[in-house]
């Protein structure tokens, strides 16, 4: 339980991360389609 | 799109990796917390990176006189600092647990903080000059000098100066990774180069956006 628990929070943080880098990602394609 | 999910699934790789092994330095008075070695030096590895690459966009500056140059090499320096700033927490936090306190200002912590000054002063000089030409020319020559300062900071300063650090001059342990070890770092190492990476092209696309606005 010690490391699984650690484990999970920094995979959730991971995730997270990753996808709003991926919106963001998605956003600035969007902008850069319309300008 | 491939790329992206590769770099989710190795950093999540990483994480996995991080907790299920031993950890890399098991025979130590505190091993748990040599976990972090799989972020720590990886983290200080991309600052140096992001310096070179803020030197390299410098130099492209002041070859072509291209302002774009000098925004890409201010975004790359910008980047380094935060990763700058990322090593020396983990840094800190990893000589808390091994080491005793927080901060000790051992040459290796004495060398980051003042990596950090030099390219804090990068951005101070920057916002200092409001002609973007003149800004462009100060900031390239500058970023040239602070990449040679990074060297001597990361490279040699600790290394000719007794200290705790790992590559101390006295320093005769030698560290072997294991099997277990080698696929969580590498996999680590590339992770935080493409992390950075991609950070550093979405903040470009940025820039030239909010230059066309």
């Amino acid at each position: 339980m010690t490391k699984l628990v650690p484990m999970f929070i920094s995979l959730l943080i991971w995730f997270v991360l990753w996808f709003y880098i991926i919106r963001l990602d998605r956003k600035l394609k969007d902008i850069e389609k319309n300008a | 799109m491939v790329w992206k999910i590769g770099l989710l699934l190795i950093f999540s790789w990483v994480i996995i990796g991080t907790w299920v092994f031993e950890p890399p330095m098991s025979s130590t008075f505190n091993p748990e917390i040599y976990r972090i070695f799989y972020y720590h030096v990886p983290v200080a590895l991309v600052t140096f990176i992001a310096y070179a690459l803020a030197m390299y966009q410098g130099l492209r500056y002041l070859s072509t006189k291209k302002l774009q140059y000098d925004s890409k090499s201010s975004i790359a320096a910008l980047l380094g600092t935060i990763f700058c700033v990322l090593a020396m927490v983990s840094g800190s936090i990893f000589a808390r647990f091994t080491w005793g306190v927080f901060w000790n200002w051992d040459p290796r912590e004495t060398s980051i903080v003042v990596l950090l000054l030099i390219y804090l002063a990068y951005f101070s000089l920057r916002s200092a000059v409001s002609d973007p030409v003149k800004r462009a020319n100060l900031s390239a020559v500058y970023s040239l000098l602070g990449f040679i300062a990074a060297v001597f900071t990361i490279f040699i300063w600790p290394r000719i100066t007794p200290g705790l650090h790992p590559g101390a001059p006295g320093d005769s342990k030698i560290i072997v990774m294991s099997f277990n070890t080698l696929i969580v770092f590498l996999p680590a190492l590339a992770a935080f180069i493409i992390l950075f990476l991609w950070v550093y092209s979405l903040s470009v696309r940025v820039a030239s956006l909010q230059k066309e606005t």
